[in-house]
């Protein structure tokens, strides 16, 4: 027969009631205390492994005690025990336990050490009692957060501290970054499992600063510099997965993606200096601007699959790439050829996404300029060579290229460029209505396709005119008179060195072939019709073609293999003033039209650069003066420096302005009236209504 | 009523009281005893002695139990105690905790 609850419920009640509490009290501690001094020593006596166990054990059987114990004496924990301000009956179980088993002397060192042991072991791979690792944890998280962490978590964080110190430095002198790190990632997600399973989840916070700091913050230079595999080799080698673990690691400790960020724009920008300096890479512009674009594209794909899409790390990106391709004053010239080759040929049979693809990343190198009025000045020559030799790919790629410069940079920017479309058109219509009114007493003769040029929106050319051939001059007459029938109040000048022809030829040995020539080439073929010798002087003097054209073009006609239509004497790689010229009989080729012309865009020479540049300049100092004007008409009074500031961020859209060419516009504009310099203070500046 | 859900509460004279044992958990005192770790009559037998509580308190206590669930789920009505009850009935709740 079982024990009645009732009976010591009843009994401690009736103690309590008859104020004999501090008695129960009292006895309480007594006999619970004496309990436990027991306990102490059979715990103190295990062997070894069991230490653990009977440590467990023995707790497990005080909490049930308790819990029965604080049943029976519920009447005194609600009323006495509040008045007297004593401690509840658990709660005073729960501190006996702590003061009598945990902190008794040799109990309290053995716990820890065999805690500690046990999770070394388990660090070196060894299993271990998990659950009861759990229990034991729990125990003294029940006790008390200080009794955990002063009993427990402060000398595990030190002990885990220089348990990963030894480690770190034995990985780091014998393994490589990529390796190192995965070590590293591995010993912190083992710690994270480990608090998970057994310990408080507080913890985890703190342990994980342990191992990141012993194993990653500390070493992170090295890490990153090391030869062979560190973060330059990644890159270089495009190794994703170890790049993204080393972000991953790297951004949990302080300085961590700061110190890669770094080292990531300092080795791009050494990489893109290299690049835009070499001067192998500078012969071939199309090779050039894909090289840049294939290093834009590895770097996107790197902070894409590696770095998260880190925005600082695109910013560092872009800062990069502008840093390096403004350090060559060609880039924008050979951005304007790489779209040049691309919209001749690159294009051909690309889809239209594709197409607009390739425009897109064009234009991620285009804002990248700081000199974009030289891009622009480009374009337009190359454009117009484009046009005129009728050797677009697609309209569509070259309009929709128009519109993405437009959103860029402003109306301004390509209204000059849409003119040279909308003239090619025109230009069109006018032939088709010249032909319709004329096109009979025209009759089989040459015929002749005109383009009209508004002087405004195409590059400017200095106007040389060479003498036609009779049949062409008849021709070009009689269109002269009907445009200008039309066309009241403007004026005509034919532009020979920009045209075409194609000609039909005969050879000696009856080959025919239809040639496709420059304007200039025609006039020098058509007067082999005349003739079967002529000297150089002799052309020169029929076609007033202007000398240094005139040699280029007869070079393109009788030096170049494949393409001599005309035989020289002497048979020398240079024209000179004495040589002579034959219509070649012996010509040959493959194909039936031959391409002699010499109208496609190429790299300047040096003395064309000089003159482009130059140009750029002349046209920069209206835009410098517009801008002051602008600024100083709002501003009514501004000092030099802030004057400077303001206009420089006003053009930088299109150039960078230099503060010299700003200083000397200014004097202009004061010599002018629109400005004048305050009388007290000299570097105040006051507009001229 | 099935003998798992119930409880049985004797009296100082013995009479036995059976009711829900949902009933006589609003008692603190009462859940303790059911409810407590170990084996005891209590908790083995389903039975609480009471030898310091009459029958007519005990029984007014039950029928307070049954009052107790009633209002805590909305039927509020009111529980009338005969005056020469409250002595001994009071010192029953300050021991059942309830």
């Amino acid at each position: 027969m079982c024990q009645e609850l009732g009976r010591h419920i009843r009994n401690a009640y009736n103690m309590v009631l008859h104020k004999f509490g501090e008695k129960l009290y009292s006895g309480l501690v007594s006999t619970m205390t004496f309990h436990l001094q027991e306990i102490s020593i059979s715990i103190e006596a295990a062997q070894g492994g069991l230490f653990l166990e009977e440590l467990d054990r023995k707790w497990t059987d005080h909490n049930k005690a308790l819990q029965m114990i604080r049943d029976i004496l519920m009447y005194m924990d609600r009323t006495f025990i509040p008045n007297t301000h004593k401690t509840p009956v658990h709660e005073l179980g729960l501190n006996l336990w702590r003061d009598n088993i945990i902190h008794s002397g040799k109990i309290q060192t053995r716990l820890l050490t065999t805690l500690l042991e046990l999770i070394l072991r388990e660090r070196i791979g060894e299993v271990i009692n998990r659950g009861l690792m759990r229990n034991i944890i729990k125990m003294l998280m029940d006790l008390g957060p200080s009794v955990y962490q002063e009993d427990f978590e402060k000398p595990f964080l030190e002990v885990s501290a220089d348990f990963y110190r030894a480690e770190s430095q034995k990985f780091i002198d014998c393994c490589d970054c990529g390796d190192y790190l995965k070590k590293a990632e591995r010993r912190l997600n083992e710690e994270i499992e480990r608090v998970s399973h057994y310990l408080d989840p507080k913890s985890e916070i703190k342990i994980t600063n342990v191992v990141e700091k012993e194993m990653i913050e500390n070493h992170m230079l090295r890490l990153v510099h090391m030869e062979n595999s560190g973060l330059v080799n990644m890159l270089l080698d495009d190794k994703y997965e170890d790049l993204g673990r080393m972000y991953n690691l790297f951004r949990r400790v302080p300085n961590g993606l700061s110190t890669i960020r770094d080292v990531m724009t300092s080795h791009l920008r050494n990489t893109g200096k290299l690049l835009v300096t070499d001067p192998e890479r500078l012969t071939d512009p199309v090779e050039f601007v894909q090289c840049l674009l294939n290093e834009r594209d590895k770097y996107d794909k790197i902070i894409n699959l590696a770095f998260n899409n880190d925005k600082s790390f695109q910013n560092a990106l872009n800062s990069s790439f502008e840093f390096f391709i403004n350090l060559n004053p060609r880039s924008p010239e050979f951005i304007s050829l790489f779209v040049d080759d691309k919209l001749r040929k690159g294009l051909k049979g690309v889809s239209e996404e594709d197409v607009e693809l390739v425009l897109d990343k064009v234009m991620t190198l285009f804002r990248y300029l700081q000199e974009k009025d030289v891009f622009e000045k480009y374009y337009k020559q190359h454009l117009a060579k484009r046009l005129l030799s009728g050797k677009t790919v697609s309209d569509d790629a070259e309009r929709s290229l128009i519109v993405k410069l437009k959103t860029e940079c402003g109306y301004q920017f390509t209204s000059k460029l849409e003119g040279m479309f909308t003239d090619m058109k025109t230009s069109q219509d006018t032939m088709q209505e010249f032909y319709a009114a004329h096109g009979a007493e025209l009759g089989d003769g040459a015929t002749l396709t005109v383009q009209v040029l508004t002087t405004g929106s195409w590059p400017t050319q200095p106007s040389v005119s060479c003498d036609l051939p009779a049949e062409m001059s008849a021709l070009c007459e009689k269109f002269r008179s009907y445009y200008l029938g039309t066309h009241t109040g403007r004026r005509l000048t034919w532009q020979t060195n920009m045209g075409t022809a194609d000609l039909k030829a005969t050879f000696g040995k009856g080959q025919r072939h239809e040639l496709n020539v420059s304007t200039y080439q025609m006039c020098v073929l058509v007067l082999f019709n005349n003739a079967d010798r002529l000297s150089y002087k002799e052309i020169e003097q029929t076609t007033e073609i202007p000398s240094s054209d005139l040699k280029r073009c007869l070079q393109s006609l009788a030096c170049v293999k494949g393409k001599n239509v005309l035989r020289k004497e002497p048979m020398s790689k240079d024209i000179g003033e004495e040589d002579a010229f034959f219509v070649n009989d012996k010509f040959t080729s493959k194909f039936y039209k031959v391409k002699i012309g010499t109208v496609v865009a190429q790299k300047e020479s040096e003395p064309e650069k000089q003159e482009t540049r130059q140009r750029v300049e002349e046209d920069r100092k209206p835009q410098i003066e517009a801008a002051i004007v602008r600024i100083m008409k709002s501003r009514r009074v501004l000092d030099h420096n802030n004057i400077i500031t303001e206009v420089t961020k006003q053009l930088q859209s299109r150039f960078l302005a230099n503060p010299g060419e700003i200083k000397k516009r200014m004097e202009s504009l004061i010599e002018r009236d629109f400005l004048e310099r305050d009388t007290a203070d000299r570097r105040l500046y006051r507009y001229l209504a | 009523m099935k003998k798992e859900d119930t409880v049985k509460l004797i009296s100082a004279e013995g009479f036995e009281f059976v009711i829900d044992k949902k009933a006589a958990m609003v008692s603190q005192t009462i859940r303790n005893m059911l409810t407590s770790p170990g084996s005891f009559a209590e908790t083995e037998h389903g039975e609480v002695t009471f030898p310091e509580i009459s029958t007519v308190i005990l029984e007014k206590i039950c029928q307070y139990f049954y009052w107790s669930l009633q209002y805590a789920s909305g039927k509020e009505t009111e529980f009338h105690i005969e005056p020469e009850l409250t002595l001994e009935l009071m010192m029953a709740a300050n021991y059942l905790h309830t």
